[in-house]
């Protein structure tokens, strides 16, 4: 089996559980792939829902957030497999 | 009939029976949704996160509230009405508030009555409607910070002039604060034009879901301060203090999902039935005020039969006591009805029943002709013996 290769992924961060799935709903409504992950340290706290999404989404991604009413508190870039 | 299947005629306190679906929900929320919501990111916790986030936008869609962080879940109205009071009001404010109020909304001003807070009390006519001149004319005599009222009579049935109160109260820049126990469900409600600042709502009664549970919509021009501190999940756990943003700053604790699960599957119900389930509710509701009040001795309460209500019909007898009436209805006939003061004092004391109180049946989901016929013959009947 080869080792898969480290990926950068952006990360975002939201102030309530409710606004993390508000998001993931309106990103799904508009065709954008996230994933719901445990926040990661770099977002600025270490508990709670955080979505990831590939960089080449990202942009689209907080325009469409935006646009429904959804600020995100923080957005990271983070590696993973 | 058998104790198991009553005759239920007690919507006014609980609705009975529930439609599957919240039976089902409810038992998904202890299944599939097993795990505590905004708290772990793994399956079962995003279950039940997603289950609440369901219940929270369908629950704000069918009300009219436009952005549903504002609308915030509770233990149940009462849960509601304090945290409205007791969120937004202070020592030296005033409150205008009607003498139709139920408990919920009695007790906590008495705290704050205690604590400073002046409560004018307005008293609605005999039929328990509550008057918006003379409701004007004592928040037009003083500074005012909040209007109080009823959106449905618990006793009565009687339907409030919400939004003209709502008027009186934004013209005295004061705030409209309403109990909507009896409203949500029973009545059509868009909460972005009502203009209520604040609109708590049972789970239970009228919407069909589980006991436990309750909603508070907030305006988004309000701050009430949250009555309790603690953990609430996602984002915030290092603050030492409460988050401001809604709906966490007033959700401290792991929130009722099988409560709230149940609540928003009751929600999609009605969000297809409710036009229909209102309109037979009121058409029975009526059958029964009419034929009740067609008894030599029993007298409806409120205004007459005809009259538009939310779904409650009280009757008093000329003699017999509303306890010795309700314990036949259940022990003779299986009828399941409310009798006493119905925890609203006030609302007794006005219509003059105080001393007696009152035969309340709340009609709702699953009631039929069947059950008004048969009510109508027991009462007859029971009250026929007394005679």
């Amino acid at each position: 089996m080869s080792p898969r290769e480290l990926r950068d992924f952006v990360v975002l961060g939201f102030a309530s559980t409710h606004d993390a799935l508000s998001a993931e709903a309106i990103m799904k409504d508009m065709g954008v792939d996230a994933v719901t992950v445990p926040a990661p340290k770099e977002i600025g706290t270490l508990c709670g829902i955080a979505l990831r999404v590939s960089p080449e989404h990202a942009e689209r991604a907080r325009e469409l957030l935006v646009r429904g009413g959804i600020e995100p508190t923080a957005s990271v870039v983070v590696q993973d497999v | 009939m058998s104790e198991s299947c009553p005759i239920y005629f007690d919507h006014g306190a609980t609705s009975w029976p529930k439609p599957q679906e919240v039976l089902d929900a409810v038992a998904s929320a202890l299944t599939e949704c097993g795990g505590n919501p905004g708290r772990g990111v793994h399956a079962l916790g995003l279950a039940a996160s997603r289950m609440i986030f369901g219940a929270r936008t369908d629950l704000a869609a069918f009300l009219g509230v436009a952005d549903s962080r504002d609308l915030i879940f509770t233990s149940g109205c009462t849960a509601g009405t304090n945290l409205m009071l007791k969120g937004l009001l202070r020592p030296g404010d005033r409150v205008v508030v009607s003498s139709m109020e139920h408990n919920a909304i009695a007790r906590p001003l008495n705290v704050l009555a205690a604590a400073g807070v002046t409560v004018d009390v307005v008293d609605a006519d005999e039929t328990g409607l509550i008057d918006a001149d003379r409701m004007e004319a004592a928040v037009k005599a003083k500074p005012t910070a909040a209007v109080v009222c009823q959106h449905a009579s618990n006793v009565t049935g009687t339907i409030q002039p919400v939004g003209d109160l709502a008027d009186i109260a934004h013209s005295a820049g004061a705030v409209m604060l309403v109990d909507g126990a009896q409203g949500a469900g029973h009545l059509r409600l868009d909460l972005g034009v009502l203009g209520a600042d604040a609109y708590a709502v049972s789970g239970h009664k009228g919407m069909l879901g589980p006991q436990g549970v309750g909603a508070l919509y907030l305006s988004p021009g309000i701050d009430p301060v949250q009555l309790v501190e603690g953990g609430t999940g996602g984002g915030s756990s290092e603050s030492p203090t409460q988050p401001q943003s809604r709906p966490d700053r007033y959700e401290a604790g792991t929130p009722n999902t099988p409560g709230i699960g149940g609540l928003g599957a009751a929600t999609r119900f009605l969000a297809v039935h409710a036009e229909d389930q209102r309109a037979e509710e009121a058409r029975l509701a009526r059958r029964l005020a009419e034929e009740l009040s067609a008894i030599r001795g029993i007298r409806v309460i409120g205004a007459a039969p005809s009259e538009p209500r939310v779904p409650i019909v009280s009757v008093v007898h000329e003699r017999m006591p509303a306890d010795q009436l309700a314990f036949a209805l259940d022990r003779r006939y299986g009828i399941a009805v409310r009798a006493g003061l119905h925890c609203a004092p006030w609302a007794h004391r006005t219509l003059g029943t105080l001393e007696t109180g009152a035969v309340r049946f709340g009609i709702g989901f699953g009631n039929t002709d069947d059950d008004v016929d048969a009510a109508v013959a027991a009462v007859d009947e029971i009250v026929s013996e007394a005679r």
